[in-house]
């Protein structure tokens, strides 16, 4: 479990990390704690059981900044131990604000930007958060621990302005259709099998109008499904129309896609990164992935530090330590999603989770350029409206 | 107020009224009983393996409950928002109830309307609310976002449900009772706080439960009120991405649990409180 | 007694023989925290919306001062935003109905029958469930009406279906029934309060002279308790105008009521075009409110005595 995670890396900080300076090698604390052989969940890649390496002790010097910051983000960008290590070995607290989308972070953070100091948003936000003025760019390269990421996650140029980077990648996702290929056939590759007549009431996807109508769109052979003109949301409406019947009811969150997989109400769904084994570790039916023909929209999200924040000298430090590749691999476990840390690859490579990895293209981020991100476009209002006259009564 | 009911009060009136009154005991009883069927699968699903809530059970474990005692986040969650209902019951209730007197008795030529004024809250969805009051907060108060700002949101949408309810129980209230006791030689405020208000506390207690059921899973409004806290609600209802575990129905268990208990206990207590104090006035 | 001026202002009685004509200003001061509340909290926020629905959302989601009517039109020139509001008023109407019928009893057992002490135990234990989370309480009924759940499997295994049924959940039928369980306690406690202060030694009474039970209840109790009655209607009805997050979980494709339609705009920052459809809604019930205010006067109208 994690905790074996918090266990050792007490251990080793007691051990002789506490000194001010350097980053302890990593090569030195994996050689140091033996690899531990986990209890049975590790077997279980599905379980949050990353078969724990020490998790390492940040390069910050101790005697660096301490306090508490505010933080606005959304439940899987960090996990409770992880906080706790950082704030006993650094003395960094977290006050931690849930995210639902962000739309609302946005015009939360708008009206009261001194009570945060960092916010995470998804793609195309982080622009619009920058050129509203309400975030700061920073030189990426000057973090220590950003030498651990994927190169290209550090020249996204969406997230790249005269000024500097825009936020501090974290992970991402595409969408992708899941389908139980016991009762689905043959073989789908288009978003046209959630449009099949032969599934009526056998599909499920998100509770969200403007990504509704982006899929549609993709199915419609829209290039940008964020900035449709008036003819395209108008395909895209019809499509909606068709998907309508097939429907057997919008998710609020993952959890209700994962139920209406497990329960068999549902045999096609879409959904992010790791439903397909969320459904198997709850005792559902072996589920297929894939990604639409047509392309698809995703999503990738990042740390910003906000501007006029009281607190944001703390930002730096604790990037450098929760950063860290031990603590993103064991996010991955955790999550099951694609983290942009590209050391933290080959620590899952060591901890025999390769096949994980790889199954949820964790070393491949250039999917990213290949799906059409999320953020605000000109359509979607539109896309809205349409919505609305499709579904509703 | 007595504890013993006036047996005439219990006598069947009709000959039907005993077949009635079983017929009224059996439903209430499944009343009861539906109201918690949901929340026996709730406490069940507290207990699975599988790292989503539902069914099929695959197996029975105690480990969300031992993720629970070590998540600070979920905990602190929990605290504010017992927190926050806790002081909206009590503060709706006493503006609700106070506002509810002049409203009746006062005889304002704009009483309806005021009343009107004061159903409108309800009518509008959370999200505009919500914004609403960030807005006010921000630009003409010029206040920092805590929990007393989502406090004083919550305040909105209860405090006419306490005073809708309390203006109810007040319409039509024996007067005469209040005049034998001006009569008897009591003060006003004698009156109304031996009197009146004992008489309409049914009232204001279902008031006060009313805002605690609404302030105590309320998210929307929450989420635009709140500063750098977190409340349950807005833990579990932005866990949209990747969805909850079985912790939170661990937590939940946990609350009803504790709740219940308190309760429980607190009636105990002031039974035998009342049984003592009865027996010092032998 | 002798005047009807007895009942004067305020919560204190008045000596008899004096006159309350005027009223002083201090009696008014009760209601000065409510109307703070609705001022401060209620009518400035609105009044901020209001200014906005009348604004453009632009691509960036900026609120642009382009003034319009566009987005109160939108509610009558597209055809499924009054659509949708009927199906709403429907619905509002058939579960404040469904969740009155059931609360009667069981509210009116309560309070005849039941001790006091009994009765703050058994409304506790009731009201207690519904502090825990929504969310939670309605995936458990998902899992007990889905197609696989609980029901299903019991009906099955008694033989009352051969296979299983997808009816219960996922249509306004599953929206009907959430919302009813949602909004029993509301119900119950609003006709438990207003019960409360109903003599039941009239029926007593009633009987001595001569009235069957059923003419007892309908001629006696209902008047009196006519505005509790009243307020539980507000106390369902009212918010159900407002509900969104039922009709998403359980609603299925086609179960929106007209607030998901006003908070999907909502969630796509489009704040202008959101708050105009909410408006418009609001207004319409405001105004058939007014329109029935006779009967939904909570005054003091008959002084007793």
């Amino acid at each position: 479990m994690a905790d074996l995670i918090r266990d050792l890396s007490r251990r080793q900080f007691l051990k002789g990390a506490a000194a001010a300076g350097a980053a302890v090698g990593i090569g030195g604390i994996a050689a140091a704690c033996s690899s531990p052989a986990a209890p049975a969940s590790a077997a279980a890649p599905a379980s949050a059981a990353p078969a724990g390496s020490a998790a390492a002790v940040s390069a910050a010097p101790s005697a660096g900044p301490t306090g508490t910051f505010n933080w606005m983000t959304w439940v899987d960008h960090y996990y409770p131990e992880q906080l706790s290590i950082i704030q006993s070995s650094l003395g960094i607290g977290v006050n931690l604000t849930e995210l639902a989308d962000n739309a609302d972070g946005f015009t939360k953070l708008k009206e009261g930007s001194s009570q945060l100091d960092m916010i995470s948003g998804d793609a195309l936000w982080v622009p619009h958060y920058f050129e509203t003025g309400l975030i700061e760019a920073f030189d990426i390269n000057s973090l220590d621990v950003a030498k651990q990421l994927y190169s290209i996650a550090r020249e996204f140029k969406i997230w790249t302005s005269p000024a500097g980077y825009l936020g501090y990648p974290i992970g991402w996702s595409p969408v992708q259709i899941y389908y139980d290929p016991a009762k689905v056939s043959p073989t789908p590759d288009s978003w046209e099998v959630l449009l099949d007549p032969k599934y009526v009431k056998r599909v499920v996807v998100e509770n969200q109008p403007v990504e509704v109508m982006a899929y549609m769109g993709k199915f419609a052979g829209v290039k940008d499904p964020y900035n449709m003109s008036p003819d395209e949301v108008a395909k895209a409406k019809d499509l909606a129309t068709k998907l309508k019947p097939n429907l057997l009811k919008f998710a609020q969150q993952n959890t209700d896609t994962v139920a209406a997989l497990i329960s068999g109400e549902a045999w096609i769904a879409t959904g992010n990164l790791g439903t397909e084994s969320r459904v198997k570790q709850a005792g559902g039916p072996d589920l297929k992935v894939f990604t639409p023909k047509e392309g698809t929209i995703g999503w990738m999200d990042s740390e910003m530090t906000v501007k006029g924040g009281k607190n944001t000298q703390l930002i730096r430090p604790f990037l450098e330590a929760a950063e860290q590749a031990e603590y993103i691999a064991a996010n991955f476990l955790i999550n099951q999603r694609p983290l942009f840390n590209e050391k933290a690859y080959k620590l899952l490579i060591n901890q025999g989770q390769q096949d994980l990895a790889d199954r949820y293209l964790y070393n491949k981020p250039e999917t990213v350029l290949t799906m059409t991100l999320k953020g605000p476009g000109t359509s979607t209002q539109g896309a809205i409206n349409a919505f609305n006259e499709v579904f509703g009564a | 107020m007595a504890e013993r009911i006036d047996p005439i009060e219990l006598m069947p009136v009709s000959r039907h009224a005993r077949r009635t009154r079983g017929l009224l005991a059996i439903l209430t009883g499944a009343m009861i009983a539906f109201l918690y069927i949901p929340i026996v699968f709730l406490v069940l699903f507290s207990f699975e393996t599988s790292n989503t809530p539902g069914l099929p059970i695959t197996g029975l474990t105690l480990k969300w409950y031992e993720t629970m005692l070590k998540d600070r986040q979920i905990q602190q969650a929990v605290l504010n928002s017992v927190i926050v209902a806790a002081i909206v019951a009590v503060v709706a209730s006493v503006i609700g109830t106070m506002a509810a007197f002049p409203l009746v008795r006062a005889r304002l030529r704009f009483a309806d309307s005021i009343r009107l004024l004061f159903t409108l809250p309800i009518m509008i969805p959370g999200a505009l609310l919500g914004i609403g009051l960030l807005l006010t907060f921000r630009r003409v108060l010029n206040v920092e976002l805590s929990l007393a700002t989502v406090i004083a949101g919550h305040l909105v949408f209860t405090v006419p449900f306490v005073l809708l309810i309390v203006s109810a129980r007040l319409q039509g209230f024996d007067r005469r009772l209040e005049w034998a006791a001006a009569d008897l030689g009591a003060s006003p405020g004698q009156t109304l706080r031996h009197i009146v208000l004992p008489l309409i506390s049914p009232a204001i207690l279902a008031g006060a439960l009313l805002s605690v059921t609404l302030s105590i899973d309320e998210f929307v409004i929450t989420f635009f009120t709140i500063g750098p806290q977190p409340t349950l609600p807005l833990y579990i209802y932005t866990s949209i991405k990747l969805g909850v575990s079985p912790e939170v129905n661990a937590v939940a268990t946990v609350i009803l649990v504790a709740t219940l208990s308190v309760f429980g206990a607190g009636s105990v207590l002031l039974r035998s409180g009342r049984r003592l104090r009865r027996r010092e006035a032998r | 007694m002798t005047t009807e001026t007895a009942s004067g202002a305020g919560s204190a009685p008045l000596a008899v023989g004096s006159s309350p004509v005027r009223r002083p200003i201090g009696r008014l001061a009760p209601l000065v925290p409510g109307l703070l509340v609705i001022v401060l909290l209620f009518l400035v926020p609105m009044g901020f919306m209001l200014v906005f629905s009348f604004m453009r959302t632009d691509v960036n989601f900026n609120l642009v001062p382009d003034w319009n009517i566009d987005n109160y039109a939108r509610f009558f020139t597209v055809a499924t935003y009054v659509r949708t509001f009927l199906k709403t008023l429907l619905m509002a109407a058939a579960v404040t109905t469904a969740g009155l019928a059931t609360a009667m009893p069981f509210a009116y057992f309560l309070v005849r029958y039941v001790s006091p002490r009994l009765q703050r135990a058994i409304l506790l234990a009731v009201i207690v469930p519904f502090w825990t989370s929504y969310l939670l309480r309605v995936y458990a009924w998902q899992a007990i009406l889905g197609e696989h759940g609980a029901l299903n499997q019991v009906l099955q295994a008694i033989g009352l279906i051969k296979e299983p049924s997808a009816l219960f959940i996922y249509n306004d039928l599953g929206v009907g029934i959430t919302l009813w369980y949602l909004y029993f306690p509301f119900a119950a406690l609003a006709l438990y309060a207003a019960l409360d202060k109903f003599d039941f030694s009239q029926f007593n009474a009633a009987q001595d002279l001569g009235a069957r039970p059923d003419q007892a209840f309908r001629l006696i109790l209902l008047p009196q308790i006519r505005a509790g009655i009243i307020t539980a209607c507000i106390f369902v009805f009212i918010p159900i105008l407002g509900e969104f997050l039922t009709p998403a979980l359980v609603g299925g494709a086609s179960g929106s009521l007209i607030a998901n339609l006003v908070v999907n705009f909502f969630r796509g920052a489009q704040y202008a075009e959101g708050s105009a459809l909410a408006f418009v809604i609001a207004f319409i019930v405001t105004v058939v409110l007014i329109v029935f205010r006779r009967y939904l006067r909570v005054e003091d109208v008959v002084a007793r005595g």
